[in-house]
């Protein structure tokens, strides 16, 4: 049933469309353009691609399509570079990579850590890339399965990691997660259609770009550090020679945390709604709820890194598999994508599988290819990328707050997010500076309006009754995840371990 | 002397001006669009722009500018960009309106905008899912009747142009449904195709597909007559209640740009109109065409503002507490 003689051609059918050479040409070309995107503070995936996306049109749609896609997959891991070399992400998807890969590159095992990301992200991106050719349409109707009431539920599970995020102070880190959460209520009410928090002015009507405030709370307090340092003093530099690819035996080590965070990115990416800037959080946190030595997390462990790389990667194959098996994107940038699709006048939906076989086939395959050239040109561009390690402060800084100014301006063309930017900027120095740690303000801000516009579609759908969340299997499982998380963080649940060792 | 030469001066400025004027256009044509690329503006502008350029020989510049549902290109349309017809945008109903009818911070209105053309219009359409119990729209409407306020209906957000249909379906049939909100077109359809809502009211050229594969089912289409795509589907018109709604995208201009671009423009879009390449393209992308030149789509956003007036006036307190 599953792979009809259809299939196995259309799937035969793909690979020999996508080696020609002008195809692979579009997506070497989209991998090494989505590597640099990602790797430059500032500069998203799915900015990228909707920059990029008007040069298509002139392009054929499998190759114009396929070469967004290999720039999506590119972006996912060269984020990763600049947060670990400088604290930086260089994509939303990468805000997790920094807690363990920054203190890592302060040890002066950048290599290693780029190493590690690269590997991550690579097996992340395969098996999502076979996932998304193989069972699609297994998975897709997955996809749908998440309505206003698992939204919710996985929303709720989502804001339980910040509890996982607050390592001294539970109390700063939980206000900072709350400030995320009112920060995220700024802008148009999609339920009342109320303008909340906007002061008349137009452009906090679309709410604050999340982007914005990522690059202002990450990026502008470590230029500032950056600045503040003396360059004498400089810390350690990473070795270039510095071997980079793990061995097989930490690769052994590392291979149950790659596995469980692809899957966890697939399965992230498949939801409507979240993407790669969700997945890399989920991931961190399952990782650290595995691991037996939670307290070395933000230390620069190994596995941190490679949860969140293969986490984000992985969400490339899952988020196309509802995009091409039902027509819904599964996350920002693959709705981006679907634009482009429609524009080539592809009505995305269920006819992508079967009319347009040529397109779709040649697309996965592409996705599947991009991963490995990725691996070739991460090889090769992150060593070059390592001598950022040696630009003086002095001179890093101000190229930091230059990217950090062309991102934020680049994603609505817009000089009011430049401003946005560096408020948060300050706001994120001002955090560091109280030790309030910025990565709870992130979740909040991601998943507030997800959580309330949810809550308020499945009462609305429930006709008032809070019992609707009980009559999904998915919601109740979420939810008691959730309850169970926090019970693990009160003293109660260590009374009752403790009973159970006594016993 | 002064005089003199600053008079000559003068002339030669309004000569020229209006020599270049008379050569509209002689530099690309700056779009602005209120929305991201991909989306549904920019369809209309891949769309069209091909088959703009090669009649009016020069080419077009399309300018993203996303925010507050195309407010900030709107605004800089109309207080902020040169009017000498260089500087047009994509404007789509009901945003373009209901933006200021809602919220005040909107500080323009359509008086600001000189028409060109309407191109397309999508009709709304009610859809189910496939398995759903309402095979007919009038089964979905006895059901409505029979149980008042109970029926789960999605809109693509409060403010756009199915909550807008909604409202004014209740208000015709004296009906009553349980409104839900959605982020967008996409979310509504879905969660109706999932069976998570008993209906959604969307559009046809977003639908369209999933129609076609037999996902969902769509029960009427609020238009004044069937659609050839889906020949099937009755319009409500049909069922007694005359309800003709649905979102629009064309063209306008600031207010005061040269009569002789404006007549460039308008002819430039009724020459596209009557070209059956152009007719053919917008089949194929599922945009039924609509078009509307000048005043006619004056006229038709004139009367589109008036409509959604009403009803919002009607409804707003139940939105907006004090």
């Amino acid at each position: 049933m599953l792979f009809t003689p259809t299939i196995v051609n259309n799937i035969v059918g793909g690979l020999g469309n996508l080696l020609q050479i002008s195809n692979i040409l579009f997506v070497l070309f989209g991998t090494l353009i989505g590597l640099f995107v990602g790797a430059m503070p500032g500069l998203s995936a799915t900015m990228a691609i909707a920059m990029l996306l008007p040069l298509t049109f002139n392009l054929s749609a499998e190759t114009g399509i396929s070469m967004l896609a290999a720039l999506y997959m590119g972006a996912m891991y060269g984020g990763s570079i600049s947060a670990i070399l400088i604290k930086t992400p260089g994509t939303p998807a990468a805000a997790a990579t920094i807690l363990d890969g920054f203190p890592m590159a302060q040890k002066g095992q950048a290599g290693k850590a780029l190493g590690i990301s690269l590997v991550a992200s690579t097996i992340g991106g395969l098996i999502s890339g076979f996932a998304l050719l193989l069972i699609a349409p297994l998975l897709g109707n997955v996809a749908l399965q998440f309505g206003p009431v698992e939204l919710f539920a996985v929303g709720v599970f989502g804001m339980t990691i910040i509890g996982s995020l607050t390592d001294k102070s539970v109390m700063k880190g939980l206000l900072s997660g709350v400030f995320g959460l009112l920060i995220a209520t700024i802008g148009m009410d999609t339920i009342s259609g109320t303008a909340r928090f906007t002061f008349g002015i137009l452009n906090l009507y679309s709410g604050i770009p999340f982007t914005v405030a990522l690059i202002g709370l990450f990026s502008v307090p470590q230029a500032i550090r950056l600045s503040m340092q003396n360059d004498d003093e400089a810390p350690i530099t990473s070795d270039v020679k510095d071997r980079m690819l793990p061995t097989l035996k930490e690769l052994w080590f590392l291979l149950p945390t790659i596995l469980r965070s692809a899957i966890i990115g697939i399965f992230v990416g498949l939801i409507p709604g979240t993407g790669g800037d969700t997945a890399c959080w989920y991931a961190y946190n399952e990782t650290k709820r595995f691991s037996k030595h939670k307290e070395l997390f933000g230390t620069g462990l190994p596995e941190g890194i490679a949860a969140a790389e293969s986490a984000n990667n992985a969400v490339v194959g899952g988020a196309l598999i509802p995009t091409i098996s039902l027509g819904i994107p599964g996350s920002s940038a693959t709705a981006v994508l679907m634009g482009g699709l429609m524009v080539h006048g592809i009505m995305p939906g269920p006819t992508l599988m079967t009319q347009y076989a040529n397109v779709t086939y040649t697309l996965i395959w592409a996705v599947i290819f991009s991963v490995i050239s990725m691996f070739v040109m991460g090889l090769l561009f992150t060593r070059a990328s390592i001598f950022v390690t040696r630009i003086k402060n002095r001179v890093l800084a101000p190229i930091i707050i230059i990217l950090c100014v062309i991102g934020s301006f680049a994603i609505n063309n817009s000089m009011f997010d430049v401003i946005l930017m560096f408020g948060f900027g300050l706001l994120g120095y001002f955090m560091d500076m109280i030790k309030m740690p910025t990565a709870p303000m992130v979740l909040g801000l991601i998943l507030g309006n997800l959580v309330e516009t949810s809550l308020y579609q499945s009462l609305a759908i429930g006709h008032g009754s809070a019992a609707i969340f009980l009559s999904s299997p998915i919601a109740v499982v979420l939810l008691a995840f959730s309850a169970l998380s926090i019970l693990q963080a009160t003293p109660l649940f260590n009374f009752l371990r403790k009973k159970r060792k006594t016993t | 002397m002064k005089k003199a030469i600053v008079a000559v001066f003068m002339v030669l400025v309004v000569i020229t001006a209006s020599f270049g004027q008379a050569n509209y256009p002689t530099k690309p044509i700056t779009v602005l669009q209120g929305f991201s690329p991909g989306g549904g503006s920019d369809q209309l502008a891949q769309l069209t722009q091909p088959f703009l350029e090669k009649i009016l020989g020069k080419s077009f510049i399309n300018q993203y500018i996303p925010g507050a549902t195309g407010g900030i290109a709107w605004f800089q349309l109309a207080k902020q960009s040169p009017k000498d017809g260089y500087t047009i945008s994509i404007t789509n109903t009901p945003m373009l309106m209901t933006n200021y009818i809602m919220n005040p911070d909107f500080k323009y209105t359509i008086h600001d905008f000189e028409p060109i053309a309407n191109v397309v219009t999508d009709p709304g359409i009610i859809v189910v899912n496939k398995d759903s119990p309402y095979k007919t729209v009038q089964d979905f409407l006895a059901a409505a009747k029979e149980k008042p306020g109970q029926l789960t209906v999605g809109n693509s957000g409060t403010g756009g142009d199915d909550f807008f249909t909604t409202l004014i379906v209740q208000k015709i049939t004296g009906l009553k449904f349980q409104m839900v909100p959605f982020s967008g077109d996409g979310p509504s359809w879905q969660a109706a195709m999932a069976g998570k809502i008993d209906a959604s009211f969307n559009n046809l050229g977003i639908t369209y597909a999933q129609v076609k594969a037999g996902n969902l089912r769509a029960l009427a289409i609020f238009a004044e007559e069937r659609n050839p795509a889906l020949p099937d589907v009755p319009t409500l018109k049909e069922v007694g209640f005359h309800v003709v709604s649905g979102s629009s995208r064309g063209y306008s201009a600031p207010k005061g740009i040269p009569a002789i671009a404006k007549e460039k423009l308008l002819s430039a879009f009724a020459e596209m109109a009557k070209n059956p390449d152009f007719v053919k393209a917008a089949a194929n992308m599922a945009l039924p065409l609509d078009i509307k030149i000048g005043d006619d789509y004056g006229k038709y956003l004139q009367e589109q503002e008036e409509i959604f007036k009403a009803v919002w006036d009607e409804v707003k307190d139940q939105y907006r507490t004090k």
